[in-house]
Parts: structure tokens; sequence; C-alpha cells
């Protein structure tokens, strides 16, 4: 009796899962040749005419314009820079990428706190590197009170994230 | 030739304008406002490469940097 329940039970599963199959097939065909009507250039979304890597050099561009020749330099050697907050006057890094990449540094140099921040919307790491090292020379506070916080001590994947303390 | 640069999905979008013309220098007064007004950050340089946050418009300012308004990531 329950074997054979257990054979229909694999017979429903089987036929569900090849049509399943067959439908997703029939979905990314679908998919593949709306997208292969699309212009390439504008593929990603609507008014996009900057290819990523484009876009990428030009926020890299507007960085490096406005980074100090200090800034400048390490940028250029160790793709990270490092800025001190306008209130408290501590170090914060700031390395390339788009989030979790700022680290309070200790008076060691050595990163103790990290902190994410990021100007709203769809913006290249260039942009949001440079408006977080804005943000942290001008107004530290204001930047930290929207900021998440997390630790540092267990590396950089998988931290606890949570809110900043006033 | 002034320029305000927006950053925007693009990496930024620029506006030239002369300031000595008033009609653009009204028009870039007002770019100013909308833009500060719906929570986007100005910045300027100053002569020693330092980063200073404007509140109002700085008809003298040769480069304006603006960006979106912070949030936690």
């Amino acid at each position: 009796m329950s074997r054979q329940l257990l054979r229909n039970a694999k017979e429903r599963l089987r036929s569900f899962l090849s049509e399943c199959g067959s439908r997703a097939r029939v979905l990314r065909d679908s998919l593949r040749r709306q997208l292969n009507r699309i212009d390439p250039s504008s593929r990603f979304a609507p008014g996009f005419r900057y290819e990523y890597w484009e876009r990428e050099a030009r926020g890299l561009e507007l960085l490096k314009q406005w980074l100090s020749p200090e800034q400048f330099a390490q940028y250029d050697v160790k793709s990270y820079f490092e800025v001190i907050g306008y209130h408290s006057g501590k170090r914060y890094r700031i390395s390339r990428g788009t989030s979790m990449n700022i680290h309070e540094l200790d008076g060691a140099g050595c990163p103790c706190v990290g902190w994410c921040f990021v100007p709203k919307g769809h913006l290249v790491a260039g942009d949001i590197m440079l408006a977080q090292k804005i943000a942290l020379e001008t107004d530290e506070r204001g930047a930290l009170a929207v900021a998440n916080r997390f630790s540092v001590s267990t590396g950089r994947r998988n931290m606890l994230l949570y809110p900043a303390m006033p | 030739m002034a320029t305000q640069i927006v950053m925007d999905r693009t990496g930024d979008t620029r506006h030239n304008f002369d300031a000595k013309n008033a009609d653009a220098l009204l028009k870039a007064e007002e770019r100013f406002r909308e833009l500060t007004g719906a929570g986007f950050t100005a910045a300027v340089r100053t002569a020693s490469g330092e980063a200073m946050v404007k509140r109002t418009f700085d008809p003298n300012a040769e480069e304006t940097l603006f960006f979106p308004r912070l949030v936690g990531g």
C-alpha cells in the first residue's frame, strides 16, 4: 500500500518537474529573443547609453581629480586611500568598492570598525568612494549617523550588521 | 567656464555655463536649488584642494559636485 503511494508520488513529482523544465525552456527562449531585439548599448536599463567600463572609468577619473596628491598616490598603489574624519579626527580607509568598503583605523593604523554608507541610487564605484570621502571630510557625524556599522574582526564576509550608535 | 557635475548612473552629467552670463548663472542657481532640494549635497574644492560643502549657490565656484543623499549600505 505504502509502496504504491510512494510510486504514485514519485510519478507525480517527475511529471511536475518535467513540466517545470519545459516551461523554463520556453521562458528562456522567449527572453533570448527579446534581448536580441534590444539595442546592446541600452540593454540594461532605459537611457543607459554608457557601457559598464566607460561608466566605471568616468567615475574613477572624477574621483582621482578630487583626491589630494597623497590620497591619489596611496590609491594608485594600494587601491585604497585614507581620509581624516571632520569631527573626530579619526582616520578612515576607503577601499575600492561599492559597499562595506570603509574601515575606521585604530592608532596603529589597523581596521577596527567597518562603516557602510553610500549615496542613494545606482552609482559607479568611483562616485561612491568620492561621496564617502567628501562626507567623512566635511560632515563625519552626519555620514556615520546614517551608516551601518560592522565588525571587522571576523573578516569582511558575513559580518554582523547593526545600526550605528548615535 | 564653470561646471556643475551631477553624479548619476552614467558616471556623471556635466553642465557647463558661462559664469559671466546672467541668464546662464540664473539657470545654474536654479539647478543648484533643485538638486539640493531633492537631497543632493553640493561640494566644491577650495584653493588648497580640500572639499567643502555648499548650502547656498556660489556664483564664483568653478566646479560644483553634486552627489545624492547618503543612506546606510
